[in-house]
């Protein structure tokens, strides 16, 4: 009987599926066009420019995805909501946590949502998980946060700019500065085990022991999943080290700093580490435990020059909060795409952008200035900072240039 | 109902059968023409995704297994694939053939230890199983490329020298193997040793009481479903030609298992719908509703709970576990 | 030896207190699973319920000791209304096996997460021990800081009075029986639903509690619900599912795995938890405390 009755339903099975197929054709339809015949990526005109914006909102990332959003606005706002003299359409799409979720969302904005160009990028994965996709279809990627080296290294394109930093860059700088300052004793070394941290340490071994410092030791925690660094934090006492070097960000920046503090490190041995340990939120939730530490980065709130002094006004006055380096590297990008849009007569396209952004000059940036390098990364000045109460919280105030 | 007349009906219901999946392929075939890069690429997700739904559901809906150590072997055809990409050749079906190969062995070397507990321990040892090798992905640098993963894959090719970059025809590749492998997952649930399966699922104790090995049934379920599950890593390649840890990660796991519960296990063809259902969600409606993606896929969870009890299969009134019964030896 | 043991002390200690910590996630979801069949995915989240209401009410920096049991108090009765809750909606599920209800709280727990990044933001917080516990004190001539102990503290008696009332008091006597034979209970006029409610909402109370209780330690921030769920899961998995005793050796085998492991084989850290999982359940496929008869229970897949 059970094959009688299958016979007398295939009716629904039928329209389920059609009705499927419609819904799925609908939802993906909006734009027209054929997969089969080739074509270029968006453009724009005189008058508008279509801009993506790749940046995670959802996730462990999206505190750094926030204030990337506002430094980005905020100098679209500032400049009348145009670009290059053209009103700019932005095209925000989730980054979220990794390649899975942005890989697909870079495809829509270049190939359904046709934009220009792109901007954001936190994950180094995701800039390079998107470097073909960018360079095949010749639109330009303006990264303001994605630090791996090869981006602007072996896996260099003409459509890959960037407006951050390289990884090996702040600890490289940071280097001879803390050979000096240890004088001969040991420096332990400790980061989380993933790309960025095996760049960070090998940036800062280099210079370091270059300049005469020795390595006490040297040990890598699980990435992300590390809750107690209490057993890592013991090794370090026992070690006979002088001082530690480290690398974290966000929720391992905090609960590394909070514990270096609990389990009575802070008093007995200084910390060092590339300025993103104690940057934006996580400098907030470390409180009283990050004060006195040591940092190198391309920014710091209370720089001296005309062009910070603007922006740290303008930015606190809409934010209420300090700048951090990722809002600072996205105001960048659009002051970059706002000087290669200028230089672009009538129609534009990716191809365009991608040339004239090599023809870009000195930056007048709240950093200082900066322009790129051969291979599209900034040339910039690192600076020491150090973690001061100011007020009723905590910031990382500038102690002076660092000497590369 | 005599005799005859049943035949007559079971031949106009496997005609019909027939009928509907060609009208189905088709429309499949033709959607290129009509629809652009983006959609079509995001189809060609689709279908790499539901291939590997197809493929757990042989594990979880046909013997009664649910893994949440998939991802694993999806992972291992993937960076197999991205890797002769890169080092050997871009010749599309001999990526395919070894990522099927790699995932079938790591399969192989790892289900011995999985078969052997059940329920809820099944799927622990299939989490445990599925970190390590994310974990072996992540810090086996020099090979997989670390957290940053695998880049410069060039565009695969199906006849020698001629490089598929647009979208449809990448796409056409990958319907094709789709189609093909789904064609041998049908004609497995459907033959003798499907039905050992299924007896497996319904009552383990039975079957070894009739002289059945069930644990090398289990096992051998299991080593197919992986080598299914890395050929499904191999066309997810062919399309975005990038492989990182995140692909094989606890997300993917849980996300293609969701697949298989909302499409109904045991049908293949419902966690084919499921895992359309879940990407459609997971990459298209998040963008609309900027940063409430997660709230969106667990509301959809919650509903498809209480809405399709038996998944989308349900829906078209075969009940599935029952059926099986009723028509058994 | 000795030396060894004084060098590796505060290790050690502190892998007590991370255990013990972990134990009172993992008591409820053990014990939830035992009582009703419920792989009860959205424990996570309610720990972070429970540790975003600790940031709430003791905030970052300060908090008195009357603040942290405020907070403890809110995260109670959030805690038991979600237990409450989450019984209500799964039981009406309870024939169609795991894989459902594990979806469905699955999806609750995504949506809990979600409104809480919603309310709180995404940034990362941390959360102030209560006055009188902060600081360090000198264990064996090592300083270790305050507040752990009193998590030890706090854990040890949990656990005891956990282990009274299900092995020991009449209640668990009706608890045991409940899972044992349900239609049999219900037929001497226990009301079996109400049982089945109160376990379910004992469980996550414990669970945000364990968020308020954990808040110093591990602070809050969105992400921390699926790290603990997971140690909660190897540790019930380790231990046997449904079992107090599994549990609780479970918690200080991962406390120590977590700790003294990383110490002793750093290179493998990250392997470590998952790999001592697997060997487990080689060795003994129904954890440590498991009996074969609850891996044979039926319906275990959808």
């Amino acid at each position: 009987m059970g094959r009688q009755m299958r016979v007398g339903r295939l009716r629904p099975r039928w329209i389920l599926a059609l009705a499927g197929l419609a819904a799925a054709t609908m939802t993906v339809a909006a734009c027209g066009g054929s997969a089969v015949r080739g074509g270029g990526g968006g453009g724009g005109d005189q008058e508008t420019v279509k801009l993506g914006v790749l940046l995670p909102l959802s996730g462990v990332y999206a505190p750094l995805g926030e204030d990337m959003q506002q430094g980005l606005r905020l100098y679209i706002d500032e400049h009348g909501g145009k670009l290059g003299g053209r009103r700019v359409e932005l095209v925000t799409a989730d980054e979220g946590e990794g390649p899975q979720t942005a890989v697909p969302a870079a495809k829509k904005l270049i190939q359904q949502d046709r934009v220009v160009a792109v901007t954001g990028v936190v994950s180094s994965a995701v800039a390079l998980g998107v470097r073909d996709l960018f360079t095949e279809s010749k639109i330009p990627l303006v990264i303001s946060n994605a630090g791996a080296d090869e981006i602007t290294g072996e896996a260099s394109s003409d459509y890959l700019w960037r407006t951050s930093f390289a990884n090996t860059e702040p600890n490289a700088a940071f280097g001879p500065y803390v050979a000096d300052q240890v004088k001969g004793g040991g420096v332990y070394v400790i980061a989380a085990d993933y790309a960025a941290g095996k760049e960070a340490m090998g940036g800062f071994k280099e210079t370091f022991e270059a300049a005469g410092g020795k390595v006490a030791d040297e040990r890598y925690t699980p990435f992300g999943e590390t809750q107690d660094f209490q057993p890592y934090l013991n090794a370090i006492q026992r070690s006979g080290a002088e001082a530690v070097y480290c690398f974290y960000a966000g929720a391992e920046a905090v609960a590394f700093v909070k514990q270096y503090e609990e389990f009575g490190l802070a008093d007995e041995l200084p910390l060092y580490s590339a300025g993103f340990l104690t940057e934006g939120g996580a400098l907030d939730a470390q409180g009283d435990a990050a004060l006195g530490i040591r940092t190198s980065l391309n920014y710091a709130p209370d720089l001296d020059n005309p062009a910070n002094e603007r922006f740290r006004a303008a930015y606190q006055n809409r934010f209420e909060e300090e700048p951090t380096t990722y809002a600072v590297a996205s105001y960048d990008a659009a002051a970059v795409l706002d000087q290669a849009l200028t230089s672009i007569d009538g129609d534009v396209t990716g191809e365009q952008i991608a040339a004239a952004l090599g023809e870009v000059g000195e930056v007048d940036s709240p950093r200082g200035t900066w322009r790129f390098s051969e291979t599209h990364n900034p040339v910039q000045k690192y600076y020491l900072r150090e973690v001061r109460k100011q007020g009723a919280g905590f910031t990382n105030a500038t102690v002076r240039e660092l000497e590369g | 109902m005599t005799g005859a007349a049943r035949t007559a009906a079971r031949g106009l219901a496997a005609r019909r059968g027939a009928a509907f999946r060609l009208t189905v392929v088709l429309l499949l075939v033709a959607l290129p023409l009509f629809l652009g890069p983006y959609p079509i690429s995001a189809l060609s997700r689709i279908l790499a995704f539901a291939l590997l739904a197809a493929s757990l559901d042989l594990l979880t809906g046909y013997t009664g297994l649910a893994s949440l150590g998939h991802a694993a072997y999806f992972g291992v055809g993937a960076y197999t694939a991205a890797l002769i990409g890169i080092h050997l050749t871009p010749n599309a079906p001999v990526q395919l053939l070894a990522a099927l190969a790699a995932g079938g062995i790591a399969a192989g070397l790892t289900g011995w230890v999985a078969v052997r507990t059940h329920g809820t321990f099944f799927l622990m040892l299939t989490l445990a199983v599925g970190e390590i090798v994310h974990q072996l992905a992540d810090s086996w640098t020099s090979l997989t490329g670390g957290s940053n993963g695998l880049v410069g894959m060039p565009p695969i090719t199906v006849l020698p020298g001629r490089p598929l970059v647009l979208a449809g025809f990448v796409y056409w590749y990958i319907l094709a193997i789709f189609v093909l492998c789904y064609a041998v997952l049908r004609r497995i649930t459907a033959s003798p040793f499907g039905r050992t399966m299924r007896g497996v699922r319904d009552n383990e104790a039975r079957m070894r009481a009739v002289g059945y090995d069930t644990a090398r049934v289990k096992y051998v379920v299991y080593c197919i479903a992986g080598a299914v599950a890395g050929a499904a890593g191999s066309l997810w390649v062919a399309q975005t030609r990038f492989v990182s840890p995140a692909d094989l990660s606890f997300e993917i796991a849980a996300l293609v298992l969701l697949a298989v519960v909302i499409g109904g296990s045991g049908s293949l063809w419902g966690p084919c719908l499921g895992a359309a259902l879940v990407l459609l969600v997971n990459d298209t409606l998040s963008s609309y509703v900027a940063g409430r993606g997660p709230l969106l896929l667990g509301l959809a969870f919650v509903a498809a709970v209480y809405l399709l009890p038996r998944g989308f299969a349900g829906l078209r009134g075969v009940r599935v576990h029952v059926r099986t019964r009723e028509t058994g030896p | 030896m000795i030396a060894w043991l004084d060098a590796n002390l505060v290790s050690i200690l502190n892998g007590v207190a991370f255990g013990l910590l972990l134990f009172t996630l993992a008591v409820g979801l053990s014990l939830i699973f035992g009582m009703m069949d419920v792989l009860n995915l959205s424990h996570g989240a309610l720990y972070l319920v429970g540790a975003y209401a600790a940031y709430r009410v003791v905030g970052e920096a300060g908090g008195s000791l009357g603040a942290f049991l405020l907070a403890l108090g809110v995260a109670g009765v959030l805690g038991l209304a979600a237990g409450a809750l989450l019984a209500g909606i799964t039981q009406p599920l309870a024939r169609r096996g795991h894989l459902h209800q594990a979806l469905l709280t699955l999806g609750v727990a995504l949506v809990v997460a979600d409104l809480l990044s919603a309310l709180f933001g995404d940034e990362v917080h941390s959360v102030a021990a209560p006055a009188g516990l902060r600081g360090s004190v000198r264990v064996l001539g090592h300083g270790y800081p305050a507040y752990r102990l009193f998590v030890i503290g706090v854990g040890l008696v949990l656990a005891a009075l956990v282990y009274l009332l299900v092995e020991r008091s009449r209640a668990g006597a009706v608890i045991r029986a409940t899972v044992a034979d349900r239609d049999m209970v219900q037929a001497i006029g226990v009301d079996t639903r109400k049982v089945l409610v109160g376990v379910f909402a004992f469980g996550t109370l414990l669970a945000t509690c364990g968020g308020v209780l954990g808040g110093p330690i591990l602070g809050a921030q969105p992400g921390l619900d699926d790290t603990v769920l997971i140690l909660g899961l190897v540790i019930v998995v380790i231990g046997g599912l449904g079992s107090v005793k599994g549990a609780f050796f479970g918690a200080l085998l991962i406390g120590q795995i977590q700790v003294l492991g990383v110490t002793l084989l750093p290179e493998y850290a990250s392997f470590l938890l998952f790999g001592t999982m697997a060997l487990i359940l080689t060795l003994r496929p129904a954890g440590l405390a498991g009996t074969a008869a609850r891996t044979a229970a039926p319906g275990s897949s959808g």
